[in-house]
């Protein structure tokens, strides 16, 4: 046996904390199958694992998965993408100008704080049941997080690496190229965490209103169906997305700034 | 015809919003010789910095006149360069790349950009750390790289602001006989803010003597040690007398 004299670190020790979080999650299943060994089972009011795992699997073989992920991936798309394209420059701008900042603050704490969910059917009506009207509901809720999280990372700029942009005859937009813009960037991608969740929730809520497709659709049409072993799949591959989008940025956020490592 | 260098009468109030102005600056007169060494001491809040970013073009002075090569100073210009005590480095660049700012900003072509960090990181003694970023480095590394971005821009006046105060004692002496010698290199007229008289002695042509707040001009010495200096300079009578003197002009202005 090789022995070099360090005790050997076995997977498990060395993944300890992923092996703990995959244990748990499926000890909850098992304790959700293991339930109605004792707990009478009724289709219609619930579903378990076992059940789930049948329909996830029709749903993937049939495409209706892929189909409906497919069509709601669009206005998610252009909905985030319009609230990075918006929030970031709002909240900057908020920041370095304080004139706008007090002018906009109070007004974007409201809608911040309410919840915006209550203007969907308006939205539908003014904007349409297509892509339009959905991608509007994701970029509302998504956009919030984007303008405070870069509000908020502009007051953390260092104002000696102005002074020395500025010493060195750099331009007010030096300035944000240079200096403000990379001192915001791991802000703005923090709120990027929060965003991917919100996003999601408007995704669901526009189809729950008015769709005739996507993954929320599905949703709201096996519930109606009582198809619920079908509808948990669905919610379980959501929150499975969820997931992976918030772990992504928390992969790229540790891969694009590696001079934070140190701080 | 007015020296490199001259300050007359500038003078410049802080006027901090909801609290009582500072005045920083008043009756502040410098003549600095072309390619001197001008060390300037004085106590804490007494201006110094202040001037250093008067001269800079970062600060205007409510009222006086000073001028370089005649010409009156109304901003940042490319012959000024400053070193800044904490440094400034800007943390998501490289090394190579906090060196290259400075050209970067005034458009200079890469390659260009690219040989001028390669020539003043090796200066400054640097080699082979041109992509690491500023938290890998020491203290002494970082302001050896702003030291290199200052030079970069081949300034004609190089303006330091206690640029060793956040060092060791150690690492400031060696600090200290690095100047010496990039300055005998390059040749630069450099203006050095300091607390330490024997700093300032050991560096310079003259010291002057700031007033407490707000702050003047109170007395100007010339060091005439021979050059170039080495470190047991500095434990000669000469040395030893001059920092009395200095000690004795400066005292007075302190309060604790």
């Amino acid at each position: 046996m090789a022995d070099d004299g360090q005790p050997r670190r076995s997977f498990v020790e060395s993944h300890r904390t992923l092996v703990v979080g995959c244990g748990s999650v499926a000890l909850f299943f098992a304790a959700w199958q293991a339930l109605f060994l004792i707990v009478p089972f009724n289709p219609l009011f619930i579903s378990k694992p076992s059940l789930i795992a049948e329909g996830l699997w029709a749903l993937i073989a049939g495409g209706d998965l892929a189909h409906d992920l497919a069509v709601s991936a669009v206005p998610f798309a252009y909905g985030f993408a319009a609230a990075v394209a918006a929030g970031v420059p709002i909240g900057i701008i908020m920041g370095w100008r304080a004139r706008v900042g007090y002018a906009l603050d109070p007004l974007l704490t409201v809608f911040y704080a309410s919840p915006l969910v209550a203007l969907a059917p308006l939205v539908i009506v003014f904007f349409g049941v297509g892509v339009a009207g959905k991608a509007i509901i994701i970029f509302l809720l998504a956009v919030f997080p984007f303008i405070f999280n870069a509000h908020a990372g502009v007051r953390t700029v260092d104002p000696l690496l102005i002074n020395v942009v500025r010493s060195l005859g750099g331009s007010e937009k030096d300035l944000y190229l240079k200096v403000i813009v990379p001192s915001v960037l791991p802000y703005i991608v923090a709120g990027a965490r929060i965003a991917v969740g919100r996003a999601l929730i408007g995704v669901l809520v526009g189809e729950f209103f008015a769709a005739s497709e996507g993954i929320g659709y599905a949703i709201a049409r096996f519930g109606d169906l009582f198809a619920l072993d079908k509808m948990f799949a669905c919610i379980l591959v959501i929150m499975a997305i969820a997931v992976a989008l918030t772990e992504g940025v928390r992969w790229a956020e540790r891969a694009a700034f590696p001079w934070r490592i140190g701080q | 015809m007015p020296a490199y260098i001259a300050g007359r009468n500038v003078n410049l109030t802080f006027r901090p919003p909801n609290r009582a102005p500072v005045r920083a600056l008043t009756g502040f007169d410098i003549d600095v010789e072309e390619g001197e060494f001008l060390s300037i001491v004085g106590p804490s809040g007494c201006g110094k910095s202040t001037f250093l970013n008067v001269l800079l073009g970062l600060l205007k002075p409510d009222s006086g006149e000073l001028t370089l090569r005649g010409r009156r100073i109304s901003g940042p210009g490319s012959d000024r360069a400053m070193v800044f005590q904490e440094f400034g480095l800007l943390p998501w660049r490289t090394v190579e790349s906090n060196v290259e700012l400075g050209l970067e900003l005034k458009r200079v072509a890469p390659e260009t950009r690219r040989a001028a960090s390669r020539r003043f990181i090796e200066m400054v003694g640097l080699t082979g750390f041109e992509a690491h970023y500023p938290h890998e480095l020491s203290g002494g590394m970082k302001q050896r790289v702003g030291l290199a971005r200052a030079l970069a821009t081949d300034p004609e006046v190089l303006l330091m602001d206690e640029p060793f105060a956040a060092l060791d004692a150690q690492t400031r002496d060696l600090m200290q006989v690095e100047l010496l010698r990039i300055w005998q290199e390059a040749r630069k007229t450099v203006l050095f803010v300091t607390h330490q008289i024997d700093e300032a002695i050991y560096l310079s042509d003259r010291v002057m003597v700031m007033t407490r707040r707000p702050g003047h001009a109170k007395r100007m010495f010339v060091i005439d040690l021979p050059r170039p200096r080495d470190y047991e300079m500095r434990v000669t009578p000469e040395f030893n007398a001059l920092k009395l003197e200095i000690w004795n002009a400066l005292k007075d202005e302190i309060t604790v």
